[in-house]
Formats: structure tokens, sequence, C-alpha cells
């Protein structure tokens, strides 16, 4: 098991009282709370944050975690032996977990042991993001989850288990869709009801559509005779390719709807695909295109900045 | 390490979006929050049942499923902070306008 230093982690002396540990929490509270803060790295500190605070608001919990000694964050260490924390008989194994684990079951195992015993606890919720292709979004599909809990086995000990399993994401789904499966958290104990697992789906970018709600955009390249002459193109959509007609003078940035080509809806209608039109020219022109284009510059009367004058 | 069996359970998988709904039971359990303080938020005014006008007992009130990403939000903070039980209408109304600007500016 690796240290952690509580008192380091809410800058804090160790001799700090309740009030100076509270207000140096809520201080570090309003700056990393994943419900307040924006910063990617927030949640994991504030986890840190407020593991430290669990244990040191606590009297009890306090004056255990201060037995365990100090030791630089991160070096590994076990209890000394008669450690209060292994109150009621229960050893714990030490493998596995995590001072938090230990800590979270220190309440259940000492000090409301009379009291709380038999209360049931429930599991702790989790939230997990899947990201899945837009082919996936759009016909449904399954995922495997993963993540690993803190749950007690049958002799008794605290361990850290995976826990994985697949569940179905049905069509419809939109990207950043939040989901909720229950009862696939952490286990609750004492008879308490298993937490919940929060899904948050993200759509993987697609190398051809982008997505805003159910709707499919494409950039559709044309070149510029069939922009000036107009065209019949054909569109990939996710259901197949579709002809596209494309009207003599079409400009670059012109939307065309392609109706109920887009993402499914939950009420068995579906969004639209719209292809941008971009008028693009070669790169790599042969001599004849480029003699070609000389020839059109020099008959063409069309000034496309007329209204710069 | 033994993974545990795979299992394929999909049928307790709710959507959390504004057509799907969730019973006040329900939005207590999963959020966190008790039902005499969900009734306070009614009474305050910050969450609204959808079938509040049609003269139904609290039992029978039913809310769209995506103010669970928000009670829960709320329920969180009010544990992380020690917060006031006046302070959590206030709070919640907070919460729902920042979710629907950050729902607006992802569609920009």
């Amino acid at each position: 098991m690796k240290f952690k230093d509580y008192y380091e982690i809410l800058g804090v002396a160790r001799t700090a009282s309740s009030d100076e540990i509270k207000k140096a929490y809520r201080k570090l509270a309003h700056q990393y709370h994943p419900d307040v803060s924006k910063d990617p790295a927030g949640e994991a500190k504030f986890k840190e944050v407020g593991e430290a605070y669990a244990t040191l608001k606590d009297k009890e919990k306090r004056a255990a975690y201060d037995e365990l000694g100090r030791h630089p964050s991160g070096q590994e260490f076990r209890p000394p032996p008669n450690w209060s924390g292994q109150q009621n008989g229960q050893a714990y194994s030490f493998d596995d977990i995590d001072l938090s684990d230990l800590f979270a079951s220190f309440t259940k195992g000492s000090h409301h042991a009379q009291q709380g015993r038999n209360m049931p606890i429930p599991g702790q919720d989790y939230e997990l993001t899947t990201q899945i292709s837009l082919e996936d979004a759009y016909q449904g599909t399954m995922v495997e989850l993963s993540f690993t809990v803190p749950e007690y086995d049958s002799q008794g000990q605290l361990k850290r288990v995976p826990h994985t399993f697949k569940a179905r994401i049905p069509k419809g789904v939109t990207n950043g869709q939040k989901m909720l499966l229950r009862g696939k958290g952490g286990k609750g104990s004492n008879g308490g009801k298993d937490g919940n697992l929060y899904l948050n789906i993200s759509f993987l970018t697609h190398r051809l559509f982008r997505v805003v709600n159910h709707d499919l955009y494409i950039d559709l390249p044309l070149t510029p005779w069939e922009a000036a002459l107009g065209a019949t193109v054909k569109v990939p959509t996710l259901q197949g390719a579709v002809n596209l007609k494309v009207p003599a003078g079409a400009k670059s940035g012109q939307k065309f709807r392609i109706g109920k080509r887009g993402m499914p809806k939950h009420n068995h209608e579906q969004g639209d695909l719209y292809a941008v039109t971009q008028i693009v020219v070669s790169a790599n022109p042969t001599e004849q295109e480029l003699a070609l284009f000389k020839q059109l510059a020099d008959i063409s009367i069309f000034n496309p900045r007329e209204h710069f004058d | 390490m033994m993974k545990n069996a795979i299992n394929i359970e999909h049928s307790e998988l709710i959507w959390l979006d504004e057509h799907h709904e969730v019973s006040m039971g329900e939005l207590a359990e999963l959020s966190g929050i008790s039902i005499e303080e969900l009734h306070q938020l009614v009474e305050s005014g910050a969450l609204i049942p959808n079938n509040l006008t049609e003269n139904k007992l609290s039992d029978a009130w039913h809310f769209n499923s995506h103010c669970i990403v928000s009670i829960r939000a709320l329920s969180r903070l009010k544990n992380d902070f020690e917060l006031e039980p006046n302070v959590l209408g206030l709070m919640l109304i907070f919460l729902e306008r920042i979710r629907m600007l950050e729902h607006r500016l992802n569609k920009i």
C-alpha cells in the first residue's frame, strides 16, 4: 500500500486544528471540485483532497492515520502491528487496496461499529465515458465497460475487484448523451443498494461526417466545371451512397439537404444529411488542363469581385 | 486477477435527456437528494414536475430524466461543501442555467 500525506495534500501542519483543516479543505474544494472547476486535472485532485478531508475531519480516523507514522508520499508501507485501525477482530490483507479504501472501510468497522455494523451502506456511483463510432451509434452497439471497485471478499477482506460487463447502446444516441445503468456501480453492503454507473457517450471523429444533434454534415468537393454546368454526383451516407443532382451555377458553401439520411432519433424519426459544396481545383493540373484554364481566363468576362469596387 | 463473469444486462439502462421521465422516488434514489428536499425544490420553483398542473399528488409527479444530472451535482455539492438547505434551490437554478448554456454552446 502506498502512503499518502493527507496533511501535505490539504496544505496544513500535522498539528492543525479541525477548523484549520476545514478551511483548507473548503479553499481547495472551491478550486478543484469537478462541478465547479473546468480544470481537466481538477477531478483527480479533488478526489485526493476529499479523501484527505474525510479522514482528517474525523477524530478517530485522524488518530488512526497519525498512528501510521510519517512516510514520504508514494512510499510503500504497511500499518504497524496492532494498529488501531484493525478493530473488532477485523484484519486487513492490505493487498490490492489503497489508503482511501482502508479509511472508507474503517468507518464501518470501528467507531460506528455497534450502531452501524448492520446499517445498509449503498454502493458508490461511478462515471465512465465510452467512445463509439458513428456507424455503431447509427445502428446501436454493445460496448464492454471495465473499471475497478473496492469490495469485500468472502473472508471479509477489502480488495479492488475489476468489474467488466457489456451494455447495449441503443440506436438513437447523440454525441454527449448521458445514460445511467442502474445497479452497475460499486456493491452495496449490509443490504444497501448497489451504486449506479453513469455513462457518457462520445462519438469518435469520423473521416467524412460531422454530427450536429441528429443531423450529419459532409463536405462535397466539386470541380469548377461541375459547379458551372451542374452534375449528378454520388454522396456517401451511413445507409449507402445516394445520387445528388447539383444544379448549374453552384457556389462554395451551398448546403444541399438529403432528407432522412442523418442519425436515428428516439421516436423512430431520423435526422438529415447536409452536403456542403466546396469548389476545388487539382493541385497538379496537366499541361492541357492549364492551357484550357488559360483559354477560359482569356475569354471570360466573369468578375467575382465586382462588388469590391 | 480473475475477472467477474461478463453480464449482459440492459433492461436497467435509463436515458438522461428531455425525452424520458423518472418518478419522484426514482429521482430521489438516483440523485441522492431526499424526498423532503425534492419537495422543497419544487416549492421554491427551482424544480418543476412535468405534470404539476394536473393536480397530481407529489407521489405521482414525474420529471424529465435529464434533471438527474443537475440534481446529482447538487447532491455532491451539498455534501462536499456542507451546504445549508435554503441555498439548494438557488444552486439548482444556476446549475440548470449552466447546463442549458453549455448545451447551446455545443450546438454552435
